[in-house]
């Protein structure tokens, strides 16, 4: 049986990282995708459990045939590999285009006094242009999990260390919690994904994309404990070189019950994010049994 | 310090919708985390957290001290009794 929970970490070990950064500041990113898509990929599609998620994926919810089910299974999988090989590129100083919709929505939000939520999602590359959304009178804390590889974290470091960004780390003794509280009680901006179940165990099930799915209570019931306006920011590839940042106002009825508030904000967020998945079906990149 | 317990017992079974949990069986000295005692989780903690900020003027900001404090509903009575603002 497929893997039903992520790993939380990026592929490949600290020394690959390292060196893979090192050959992004001299070659043309170009070669690195066709390499990947050429040798890599095929590799990854015959001993990964990855390939028959993604493949009953398009057949199953984004309704594809047999063929261009598995043209798009491979397609996806070349795609993940460049938003990879982005990332480091943009450690290694690479800069991408970035487009943003609705950038007014989040200009609003991070004028006023309270702290909001955005709810990012593992569509895309929110990594890369994700944290382009910086105001300059607001922190921004995103959550991001403990057990990332050093090298991608020392980078991330090194990248935000003059900027207004704070990486809150999702840590087993909940210390992550206190930090979350402590940024949205001074009215800052806390981001977190919220597709997938991490930590707590509770989640709250949608119907997405046809059949029902479970997502994290967590970032709902964060959001809505304190009334707060919350954005979801999903961040998907257009070209080799750009990005578009689709930000989203996700609205819930603040006077009703607690219950009812989480159940309207995340339908309301699982509303736009399949949205945003049938706009770019082949950039879904939960490799794990989704809709079990 | 009862009525305090009450209170806490109440507004936690409130929060967290533990509607299955009557207050006869809901024990404060029994461990909130844990198969042994309630059985709450992460996300429970912060609801908790501003529960206490909302209702008491107390605002925790150490992860360190709130170990201690989330032992149990007796033991957030104590820190509140102790530390209350309103």
């Amino acid at each position: 049986m497929a893997e039903q929970k992520w790993a939380g970490t990026t592929y490949g070990n600290d020394w690959m990282h390292k060196w893979l950064i090192r050959m992004l500041r001299y070659i043309d990113i170009r070669i690195l995708y066709l390499f990947v898509a050429l040798f890599i990929i095929p590799v990854c599609l015959v001993l990964n459990p990855s390939r028959g998620i993604a493949y009953r994926y398009f057949r199953e919810r984004i309704g594809y045939g047999r063929l261009k089910s598995a043209w798009k299974t491979y397609v996806n999988h070349c795609l993940f590999g460049q938003v990879v090989i982005d990332k480091f590129a943009m450690y290694a100083g690479k800069k991408f285009n970035v487009e943003i919709e609705n950038y007014n929505e989040f200009l609003n939000l991070a004028a006023q006094q309270d702290g909001f939520v955005q709810l990012s999602a593992h569509i895309g590359n929110y990594e890369i242009a994700g944290y382009t959304l910086v105001a300059e009178s607001k922190r921004f804390n995103a959550l991001v999990f403990a057990g990332e590889k050093v090298s991608v974290m020392q980078n991330r470091n090194k990248m935000f260390a003059d900027t207004n960004i704070n990486m809150i780390a999702i840590r087993p003794d909940m210390s992550h919690l206190f930090e979350i509280d402590k940024a949205l009680a001074n009215g800052e901006t806390v981001s977190m994904p919220a597709d997938r179940i991490n930590g707590s165990p509770k989640y709250i099930e949608h119907d997405f994309l046809g059949a029902k799915a479970k997502f994290p209570l967590g970032p709902f019931s964060v959001a809505t404990m304190r009334s707060l306006n919350v954005l979801a920011v999903n961040v998907l590839k257009t070209s080799l070189r750009s990005y578009k940042i689709y930000v989203t106002p996700l609205h819930y009825d603040k006077t009703t019950t607690r219950k009812e508030q989480i159940q309207q904000l995340s339908k309301a967020y699982v509303a736009e994010l399949e949205k945003r998945v049938r706009q770019y079906p082949t950039q879904w990149y939960n490799y794990f049994e989704f809709w079990a | 310090m009862e009525q305090l317990i009450n209170d806490l017992k109440l507004q936690i079974k409130d929060a967290l919708n533990l509607e299955d949990l009557s207050m006869e069986e809901f024990d404060e000295n029994a461990p909130l985390f844990g198969e042994d005692g309630i059985g709450l989780d992460s996300i429970d903690v912060l609801e908790i957290i501003v529960l206490l900020e909302k209702n008491y003027g107390i605002r925790l900001a150490n992860s360190k001290e709130g170990k201690a404090i989330f032992q149990s509903v007796k033991t957030i009575a104590e820190y509140v009794q102790a530390n209350r603002k309103k």
